[in-house]
């Protein structure tokens, strides 16, 4: 599959879950959903979508965003505010989401999760305390929503804010001990928890740039080891995009998305966030990727808030 | 979780509440309130079916469907009804298939409500510790099972949801959030796993139910549900959700530090009921744990289902016949103290 048919394959894709009102559906034939919203923007970006369109969709997530600034799955369920770090990167460079996108990142910085002291007595071993982000409101911080939330706010100039340092903290204190994230926990009772691809390569993306290799060496090393399995494009997705921060995106990266496109023949058409989230992490793979995820690699040397 | 309602608020007031209410005044100095809430309540009655299934291999329709009829449901009960099977899948892991119900259970469960005249059967499950959901069914091998058969597989995850008053009031929860295709079937199966579990002791057809909440608005793993008390949201989900049908597969379980560390258990059985609580009662017996000192399901006694012995007609095997005891970790305390004697 050569750089452009990619492009087709996405653009085409995109175009067929996009709703005539704007926004994107959550699944084919289905309705609009705002993470796949987001999503889709940042897909729609990357592989050099419309201005007109894009403007007209960051227009319509500033419309679902709540007044404090969080961006939820809907606004029946206001605890449900994990897309907001995905309205951060979809804004990104649109001086007119401007408003919207500070409200949000104000938001980020003046939430966190559920956190406790550190009971040495306690089956788990991660530290309790290091504040990140939740998935949902009043739980604890867990890996993913912590590592989209240092990428947005990375990407909009905070990645020297306290809360951004703690949560680079944090997501390294949740790595296991043998490599690799899970969706947070590192060992129950003693025992090491299994690692995921998916967590891990979020994980990766969002903190690229900001600590050595040596610190995620293990991580990396899983990653590499797990990535030719990978058949779904939720951990294809972060799976490739994790490699790709550190400028390790694998050299079979193309045949491994392919077949993960095929594979809906098996599954269905995928839904619109994973199915994105394969895309960006296809179109990682490019030089120059304008990607909003993307922020201290070599491959994109700027700050992303620079590169679009 | 100081907010939370008093965790042994059962809720709404029914007529025999009040008459209990009444008893319970005329007992205030005399500490028999002391006395746990199951005495006083009215004892139910159900059954469960326990068959031997040595292994994956033998013909698990033909076992699911007898012990269906043995349970007293009929075909005519079961015509052009949409059931949907909710498996236990919880993650992946080389040489772990102990972990997720048999891709082989469901195969012969799917089988079974078809050829009793279920008009659809589908699959669903929201896994609770990883987000990406095909993963799961793919490494599992449920995939392989349902493409070949060409049944539907629904991540319950990413559903839309449609909320209900939380009819169980056990935890602070007001209301809590269904896949909205649950609105489209007419039976809700719960096809889980045998397994030991690190918080709650055992995991069975009951906490099986954790996965059905979709983790758009539960998170992964749902901590929401963590928070409101693990105990407290096993109990309201099933009060809420009223699931109609258990099929546990216990035909390798998983014993120790359960549900995902644990290590294999050959039991070879499959069982299976209307009550869950009764189900899961059973299976606690085979496993050699007493279901008294399971949390959630000694107050799921006599208001979910019964879980006394003698409130359980057993059909199929005896429970002294298939018994065989899980290993529990002493360091671990919700396995602690509850082998049954």
């Amino acid at each position: 599959m050569s750089r452009s048919s990619l492009r087709k394959i996405v653009e085409a894709s995109l175009s067929r879950r996009l709703l005539p009102d704007g926004g994107f559906v959550g699944r084919l034939g289905g309705t609009f959903q705002v993470d796949s919203t987001a999503w889709g923007m940042l897909a729609f970006r990357a592989c050099g979508g419309s201005d007109e369109i894009l403007e007209r969709l960051r227009a319509l997530l500033a419309r679902e965003q709540s007044g404090d600034g969080r961006v939820c799955v809907n606004r029946d369920h206001p605890a449900s505010y994990w897309p907001t770090p995905l309205a951060i990167l979809a804004w990104q460079n649109s001086p007119a989401s401007q408003v919207a996108q500070n409200r949000a990142v104000r938001f980020l910085l003046e939430t966190t999760g559920s956190h406790f002291p550190r009971n040495p007595d306690a089956p788990w071993a991660h530290d309790t305390i290091l504040k990140g982000w939740p998935w949902i409101g009043e739980t604890h911080s867990w890996v993913e929503p912590t590592a989209t939330c240092v990428m947005a706010l990375r990407a909009t100039g905070y990645g020297q804010h306290d809360r951004v340092r703690e949560a680079i903290r944090m997501i390294l204190d949740r790595q296991l001990p043998h490599g690799g994230w899970n969706y947070g926990n590192t060992l129950i009772f003693g025992r090491e928890l299994h690692p995921m691809p998916e967590n891990t390569g979020a994980a990766l993306t969002g903190l690229a740039g900001v600590v050595d290799q040596e610190k995620v060496a293990r991580s990396i090393s899983y990653l590499q080891g797990e990535v030719d399995r990978l058949r779904t494009p939720i951990s294809l997705g972060w799976g490739l995009l994790g490699l790709a921060a550190w400028d390790l995106w694998p050299s079979n990266g193309t045949a491994l998305v392919e077949r993960c496109l095929a594979n809906q023949t098996r599954y269905g058409d995928y839904d619109t966030s994973a199915l994105c989230l394969l895309f960006l992490g296809a179109l990682a793979g490019e030089p120059n990727t304008k990607t909003a995820l993307f922020l201290h690699s070599s491959r994109n040397q700027a700050p992303a808030v620079l590169t679009q | 979780m100081s907010d939370h309602m008093d965790p042994t608020s059962t809720g709404g007031l029914t007529r025999r509440d009040l008459l209990l209410a009444g008893a319970a005044g005329l007992l205030i100095g005399s500490g028999l309130l002391l006395v746990p809430r199951r005495y006083f309540r009215m004892p139910q009655q159900a059954q469960s079916f326990v068959t031997k299934v040595a292994h994956y291999q033998l013909d698990i329709a033909d076992a699911i469907t007898r012990g269906i009829r043995e349970l007293g449901i009929s075909p005519e009960e079961l015509k052009g009804k949409r059931i949907l099977l909710k498996p236990n899948l919880v993650e992946t892991a080389s040489g772990a298939s102990h972990i997720n119900t048999h891709p082989l259970v469901l195969r012969g469960a799917i089988e079974a409500f078809l050829r009793l005249g279920a008009s659809t059967v589908m699959v669903a499950e929201g896994p609770g510790h990883r987000r990406d959901t095909l993963a799961v069914y793919e490494e599992s091998g449920l995939a392989d099972v349902l493409t070949e058969d060409r049944i539907r597989f629904h991540d319950l995850n990413y559903i839309t949801g449609y909320e209900l008053p939380n009819a169980g009031r056990q935890s602070s929860m007001r209301t809590l959030t269904f896949p909205a295709i649950f609105q489209e079937v007419d039976w809700i199966v719960s096809v889980a796993k045998m397994k030991t579990h690190h918080w709650t002791g055992a995991t069975l057809s009951m906490k099986n139910l954790f996965g059905v909440m979709p983790g758009i608005y539960y998170g992964w793993p749902k901590n929401v549900l963590h928070k409101s008390g693990v105990e407290n949201s096993i109990l309201d989900i099933n009060a809420t959700l009223k699931p109609h049908f258990a099929i546990v597969d216990g035909i390798v379980g998983m014993q120790g530090d359960g549900p995902i560390m644990g290590d294999p258990k050959q039991v070879g059985v499959l069982v299976m009921g209307r009550s869950l609580a009764a189900v899961d009662a059973t299976c606690c017996r085979i496993m050699g744990i007493d279901p008294y000192k399971i949390s959630y399901l000694e107050r799921a006694d006599n208001w979910l289902g019964p879980i006394g012995e003698g409130s359980i007609e057993q059909r199929g095997e005896a429970i002294a016949a298939v018994r065989t005891n899980f290993n529990l970790i002493d360091t671990i305390p919700a396995q602690q103290g509850i082998r049954l004697t």
